[in-house]
C-alpha cells in the first residue's frame, strides 16, 4: 500500500461568513486563496509567488495591520511538497490567522518576510537550517542551530528519517533499539539488520 | 609655575594626547560562562566600554527535540516537552496535551483540569524564584539572592516530586487528564506553600526591589519599545514590561489587551479565576524584574482560588480513546512563564505527531538581544542577558 492510500486527505473546511477570510478577500482581489477553517483560527492556502504580496498586504494593510508574527515553520508534506506556515496575530484587532504557503521540494525558494517582521530573521534561518527552504531577500542567510558546514542533509525532512542516525551512532545502540520495537519499519534500519543477520 | 594646593589634580596640557586612535574589539562571551545562563555564546564588538554590534550564537544545546518526537506516539512524546523549557516543565506539558486534545477534542473532567491549573501556576512561581535568584546574582547581590529563591522553590519542588514522582522531568499530564491522583494531603500542603511563596516574593522583594546598587545596575538598561517588542515577537514578561514605553510614532492597540494568554485567550480554566496582569511603564530591565515579581503574587492568587474550587471525582475520562487523530493541524499557544509556548502540532492520521513545531518563547525573546545591547555597556549586556531570563534548551530544542 503506497503511503498516499494508506493517509486519509484532509477536508477543507470553508469558514463561515465575517471571519478574517473575508477581509483577506476584500484586501487582496484576484489572489487565488483557499481558506479553510482550522480548530482554532482561520487558515489561509496561498501559492508561493502570492506569498510576499499576502504577507505584505496582512501587515501593512489598516484593516489586517497583522503586527505581531507568532511563529514561523517549515513542513515536510513529502509527496505534496514542502511549506512555509505563519501564525499571525494583531495586537490592533485581536485576530488570528494561519497562512499556508506552498513550496516545491526540487525548487524550495519563497520570498523573505525578515523585513516585514523581525521575528522572522532567526525563524527563517532555523527553516532553511531544518529544510533547506531558500528564504529570498533574507539579510542575513547564516545557519543558526547547526554547523556552519553542514550543508548536505536538512534533518527535519522526512526523507532524513531518525533510525540511520542511531546507527551512525552505534551498531549496539541501534540493534537494541530494533529489538525494542522502536525503530519503524521502513526506515532502512530494519533492513539492514536483517541482511546482516542473513 | 602656580602654587602647590593639596588636592587639586593638575595636567599640563601638553601630556594629554587629544586624539587616540581606538578599534573596535570583539570580544567572545560563552559558551562556557555562568553569565550566559547556559550554553549561549556571543560575541560583543566594543568600542572601548561601549557596546556597538552583539552577534548571538545559538544552536549548542540542539538536540533534535521536534524531529523525535515526530518518531515517537502522542502519549511518548510528553516527555520531550518537560526538557524543552525545563523550568516550566508543567507549562509546556499543559500546551502539548491541549495540542492534542484539540484535535481528538477529548474532555478532561474537572478535577484533573484544577490539578493541571495548580501545578502549572506552582512551575510558574518556581521559575520566576529561578529568575529572580539568578538575576540578582548577575547583578552584584552574589550568593544571597540565590539562597532566599531557593528556599522556598525547593519546598515547591517537593510537592511535584510527591505529586509526579519527579522534581522536574515531571511527564504528569496525559491527553484527557494527568496520569495518577494526586496525594490526600494536596490541598493542605498547597495551602502553607501558597503562603511559603509569598514569604520568599517579600524576602525578594525587600533585598532586591530598593537596592542600591541592584537599581543602578538595571534601571534604564536595556529598553526597548512595545512597537519594537512586537515586532521582534517578544512575549510575557518581557512584552508586559515594555507596555508603557512607547515608540515615537505608537502604533494602535486593542485597549482590552493585557498582553497575557490566559486573560486575551483564556485556556484550561484561566477565566474561571479573578487575578491581575503587572504591566511595566518603562520597558527596562528593572520593570522586567518587577513584572515578574509581582507576577508570583498573582501566581498564589490563582492557586488560593483553584484550590479552594477544586472539586473530587475522576482525573481521566471514563474512556480514553485510541489517540488517532483525523488530518488536522492545530497550533496551541499557552502563556509559560518565559511567554508565548506555541506547539503548532500536525496530524496526518498517524498514531504520532507529523510535525511538532516547538516556538519557544526565549527562542524569540532572545532574537532581539542585539537590539537591546547596542548602545550600552559591557556589563549591561549581562544584565540585559539576565532580565530576559532564557532557557538555552528551549531556544535550541
Amino acid at each position: 500500500m503506497s503511503p498516499e492510500e494508506r493517509r486519509p486527505q484532509a477536508v477543507i473546511v470553508p469558514p463561515e461568513p465575517g471571519t478574517i477570510a473575508d477581509l483577506f478577500a476584500e484586501a487582496l482581489p484576484g489572489v487565488a486563496v483557499t481558506p479553510h477553517q482550522g480548530v482554532t483560527d482561520v487558515i489561509l492556502i496561498i501559492g508561493r509567488d502570492d506569498a510576499p504580496n499576502v504577507l505584505a498586504t496582512a501587515r501593512t494593510d489598516p484593516r489586517l495591520s497583522f503586527d505581531f508574527l507568532r511563529n514561523l515553520s517549515g513542513v515536510d508534506y513529502e509527496e505534496d511538497g514542502l511549506e512555509v506556515v505563519y501564525h499571525l496575530f494583531s495586537y490592533k484587532h485581536r485576530h488570528n490567522v494561519t497562512i499556508r504557503a506552498k513550496v516545491p521540494t526540487d525548487d524550495p525558494r519563497i520570498g523573505s518576510v525578515a523585513g516585514l517582521w523581525a521575528a522572522a530573521d532567526w525563524h527563517e534561518r532555523e527553516a532553511r537550517d531544518m529544510f533547506g527552504i531558500v528564504f529570498e531577500g533574507h539579510p542575513n542567510m547564516v545557519p543558526l542551530l547547526l554547523p556552519e558546514d553542514m550543508f548536505d542533509h536538512y534533518p527535519l525532512r522526512k526523507d532524513n528519517p531518525l533510525a540511520p542516525l542511531e546507527e551512525w551512532q552505534g551498531e549496539a545502540l541501534g540493534d537494541m533499539m530494533a529489538q525494542a520495537g522502536h525503530i519503524p519499519p521502513g526506515s532502512g534500519y530494519d533492513v539492514v539488520a536483517a541482511e546482516e543477520g542473513e | 609655575m602656580a602654587a602647590y594646593n593639596p588636592g587639586e589634580i593638575i595636567v599640563d596640557p601638553a601630556d594629554v594626547e587629544p586624539e587616540l586612535d581606538t578599534i573596535d574589539l570583539h570580544v567572545n562571551v560563552g559558551p562556557q560562562h555562568p553569565a550566559t545562563h547556559g550554553v549561549f555564546r556571543m560575541v560583543l564588538q566594543i568600542d572601548g566600554e561601549v557596546v556597538k554590534d552583539a552577534i548571538p550564537h545559538i544552536g549548542y544545546m540542539h538536540r533534535g527535540a521536534e524531529k523525535l518526537s515526530e518518531n515517537l506516539d502522542y502519549r511518548q512524546a510528553i516527555g520531550f516537552q518537560d526538557r524543552t523549557d525545563y523550568l516550566g516543565g508543567f507549562n509546556c506539558e499543559l500546551a502539548y496535551v491541549q495540542a492534542i486534545e484539540k484535535l481528538t477534542n477529548l474532555e478532561p473532567p474537572e478535577r484533573a483540569l484544577y490539578i493541571r491549573t495548580i501545578l502549572t501556576e506552582f512551575n510558574r512561581i518556581t521559575s520566576h524564584f529561578m529568575f529572580l535568584g539568578a538575576f540578582g546574582t548577575d547583578l552584584g547581590v552574589f550568593g544571597t539572592s540565590f539562597t532566599y529563591a531557593f528556599r522556598e522553590r525547593e519546598y515547591i519542588q517537593d510537592l511535584f516530586e510527591a505529586v509526579s514522582g519527579d522534581r522536574f522531568m515531571y511527564a504528569y499530564f496525559r491527553p484527557g487528564g494527568v496520569a495518577w491522583d494526586v496525594p490526600a494531603d494536596f490541598k493542605d500542603k498547597v495551602r502553607w506553600l501558597c503562603k511559603q511563596a509569598l514569604v520568599g516574593a517579600s524576602d525578594l522583594d525587600k533585598l532586591l526591589t530598593d537596592n542600591e546598587i541592584f537599581i543602578a545596575r538595571c534601571h534604564n538598561v536595556g529598553r526597548i519599545t512595545l512597537e519594537d517588542a512586537i515586532d521582534y515577537g517578544l512575549t510575557g514578561p518581557t512584552l508586559r514590561a515594555s507596555v508603557g514605553y512607547r515608540s515615537a510614532t505608537p502604533s494602535d492597540i486593542s485597549p482590552d489587551l493585557t498582553f497575557d494568554l490566559r486573560r486575551d485567550e483564556p485556556y484550561c480554566i484561566y477565566d474561571r479565576f479573578d487575578f491581575d496582569v503587572p504591566l511595566g511603564s518603562n520597558g527596562d530591565s528593572y520593570d522586567r524584574y518587577l513584572v515578574r515579581l509581582e507576577e508570583i503574587r498573582q501566581s498564589v492568587r490563582i492557586i488560593q482560588q483553584a484550590v479552594e474550587q477544586m472539586p473530587d471525582g475522576p482525573i481521566l475520562p471514563a474512556r480514553v480513546p485510541r489517540l488517532r487523530p483525523g488530518p488536522n493541524e492545530v497550533y496551541m499557544r499557552c502563556e509559560n512563564p518565559r511567554g508565548e509556548y506555541g506547539l503548532y502540532l500536525i496530524s496526518r492520521g498517524g498514531t504520532g505527531p507529523y510535525r511538532l513545531r516547538i516556538r519557544g518563547a526565549s527562542f524569540c525573546n532572545l532574537s532581539a538581544l542585539k537590539k537591546m545591547t547596542v548602545g550600552y555597556y559591557v556589563a549591561d549586556a549581562v544584565t540585559i542577558l539576565g532580565s530576559l531570563d532564557i532557557v538555552l534548551c528551549e531556544v535550541d530544542r
